[in-house]
């Protein structure tokens, strides 16, 4: 599914963000990227969305090379990835039904389509009732779940969540891992990087660990090591 | 049908960024329509000032006055030579026994005048022909003109030498003042250039982290900037609309008004508009539209690179 073959990320003059990481995340897979900050965490995964592009090595997406991708390939490889960011990133001027059926809008679905999806993936993230306020009206954790919401409407094979739990009280962080807990069971890959420690451990599932720029521990069913 | 449904969907987002920017919206439509009205005042004044040169330039001739004794042949020749000259205007030619009606008609409470004009035998007035030219540059050649010895010994005395320190001067004004405008003109429009890029640009600057999640949600390039461009094209149009109203306004309420100043004659500036209504507006849209879709475009670019 992903594949990281000798990835160098280096930042001029000459910071590394990561040094000849190599790495195979098989499909389904709920998978927990750690370290500590600096070390290579969201380098990795602005690599994975093609926001950055590595300095040496490649990066296979589902079969796909994407170190060479072109700009305008960008916005498809960002349709088959659902993307959760710390800061949400949502639209503020537009309301949560508007946010979610954006990401389909400008996929050009038609609007029976995107009629029949917003309210479903609404659903799931347990935001039926709120479609109609804008972001500003919603707690952090409700607009995380909107995040998930938009980041599910192209049925994404890969859910890479950068920190979603970063700016959130506990009750709501745990919220947002069931949330991904249920959507890997649908099938998709989970790519969850993070430094929350409870949350990695209370997982009991592959942990990849970062240092420095390099993969210090890749376990199974890991744990935190980190200090 | 795809391409239907992207273009509805264009028009849709760039109607709601409009409203929903209203704020924004508003300020660059306030910066539109002061540049496009600043350009268009000086437009005005140029016009104004024009038509007051114009006016000044008319009043300039040379009269020519001939010897009293001077036969109907050379006067008719001095009329028709000058009169085929491609500088000249207008020549008129006022034979004596009409130069001493004039004379006549202006003295006529003046009876001490006409008693010494009835002392006289004959008409002590010679003709006197007024030469007037296209150009004001073009009267010292007609000057020279007249230095032709199939007439030039007929003549008495001419004006222009009296007052080609005067004409020369104007000419000179009305050059300057004309070159000044333009000069004017178009270092306003610079600044409005230069005002319109940039109020766009921060418009634009405002929407950054929204252009960014556009992308990262998966947005065409085009289906980032397109909304933006079409609603500041829509602002253009709306500010040149309000623009036009308010130079009507402006030219309707001022023009009378100037007429008072120009001794009831034309003052030029509604004329100058009405006249060259056509070429402004064009002009003015073109400029306008193609400035806000190549700044949008161009600042909306810059949040898009990654």
């Amino acid at each position: 599914m992903i594949v990281l073959k000798n990835i160098s990320k280096v930042y001029p003059p000459d910071v590394h963000g990561l040094r000849d990481v190599s790495l195979h995340i098989k499909p389904g897979e709920f998978v927990s990227i750690v370290g500590t900050s600096g070390a290579g965490k969201t380098t990795l995964a602005k690599l994975l969305i093609a926001e950055e592009r590595p300095t040496k090595g490649t990066i296979v997406i589902g079969g796909w090379d994407i170190t060479k991708i072109k700009r305008r390939e960008i916005p498809y490889l960002r349709r088959q990835i659902g993307v959760i960011f710390q800061d949400f990133k949502l639209l503020q001027k537009k309301t949560v039904w508007e946010n979610i059926a954006f990401a389909l809008e400008v996929a050009g679905e038609p609007r029976r389509r995107i009629r029949e999806v917003v309210p479903h993936v609404l659903k799931i993230v347990g935001l039926d009732q709120k479609a109609h306020r804008f972001p500003r009206q919603l707690s952090g954790g409700e607009q995380q779940r909107v995040v998930i919401a938009r980041a599910l409407v192209h049925r994404p094979k890969v859910l890479l969540a950068d920190e979603p739990t970063g700016n959130l009280d506990t009750m709501n962080t745990n919220e947002i891992i069931d949330v991904l807990k249920k959507i890997n069971a649908f099938g998709s890959t989970i790519v969850l990087v993070t430094h929350n420690r409870e949350v990695v451990n209370g997982l009991k599932q592959r942990v990849i660990t970062l240092s420095d720029g390099r993969v210090i521990s890749d376990q199974a069913q890991g744990k935190y090591i980190l200090p | 049908m795809f391409a239907i449904t992207t273009t509805g969907r264009i028009i849709s987002f760039a109607w709601k960024n409009f409203t929903r920017n209203a704020w924004i919206g508003l300020a660059t439509l306030l910066v539109l329509i002061l540049s496009i009205l600043s350009v268009n005042i000086l437009l005005g004044v140029n016009a104004v000032s024009d038509a007051a040169m114009k006016a000044l330039e008319d009043k300039i001739d040379i009269s020519v006055y001939f010897k009293p004794e001077t036969p109907v042949l050379v006067l008719d020749t001095a009329r028709s030579y000058m009169a085929s000259l491609p500088q000249s205007q207008e020549v008129d030619m006022r034979l004596p026994e009409a130069v001493l009606e004039d004379f006549k008609t202006r003295h006529k409470d003046d009876e001490k005048v006409l008693a010494a004009l009835a002392e006289l035998d004959q008409n002590p007035f010679g003709a006197t022909m007024t030469v007037k030219a296209h150009n004001t540059g073009d009267y010292p050649f007609l000057v020279e003109a007249l230095q032709n010895p199939q007439f030039a010994f007929a003549i008495e005395t001419k004006t222009y030498d009296d007052n080609s320190v005067a004409i020369s001067r104007v000419q000179h004004i009305a050059e300057s003042v004309r070159l000044f405008g333009i000069i004017l003109i178009a270092i306003f429009a610079l600044f409005s250039i230069l005002i319109v890029y940039n109020s766009i640009r921060i418009a634009v600057y405002t929407q950054r982290e929204e252009l960014g999640i556009m992308r990262l949600v998966g947005a065409s390039n085009l289906f980032v900037k397109a909304p933006l461009v079409l609603s500041g094209a829509v602002q253009a149009l709306l500010a040149m609309f309000l623009s036009a109203g308010a130079v009507v306004l402006m030219v309707a309420f001022l023009d009378p008004k100037l007429k008072i100043f120009f001794d009831g004659s034309d003052p030029g500036l509604q004329s100058y508009f009405m006249d060259n209504f056509v070429l402004l507006a064009g002009v003015q849209a073109g400029a306008i539209l193609c400035l806000v879709i190549f700044s949008s475009w161009a600042a909306t670019g810059r949040y898009l690179k990654k």
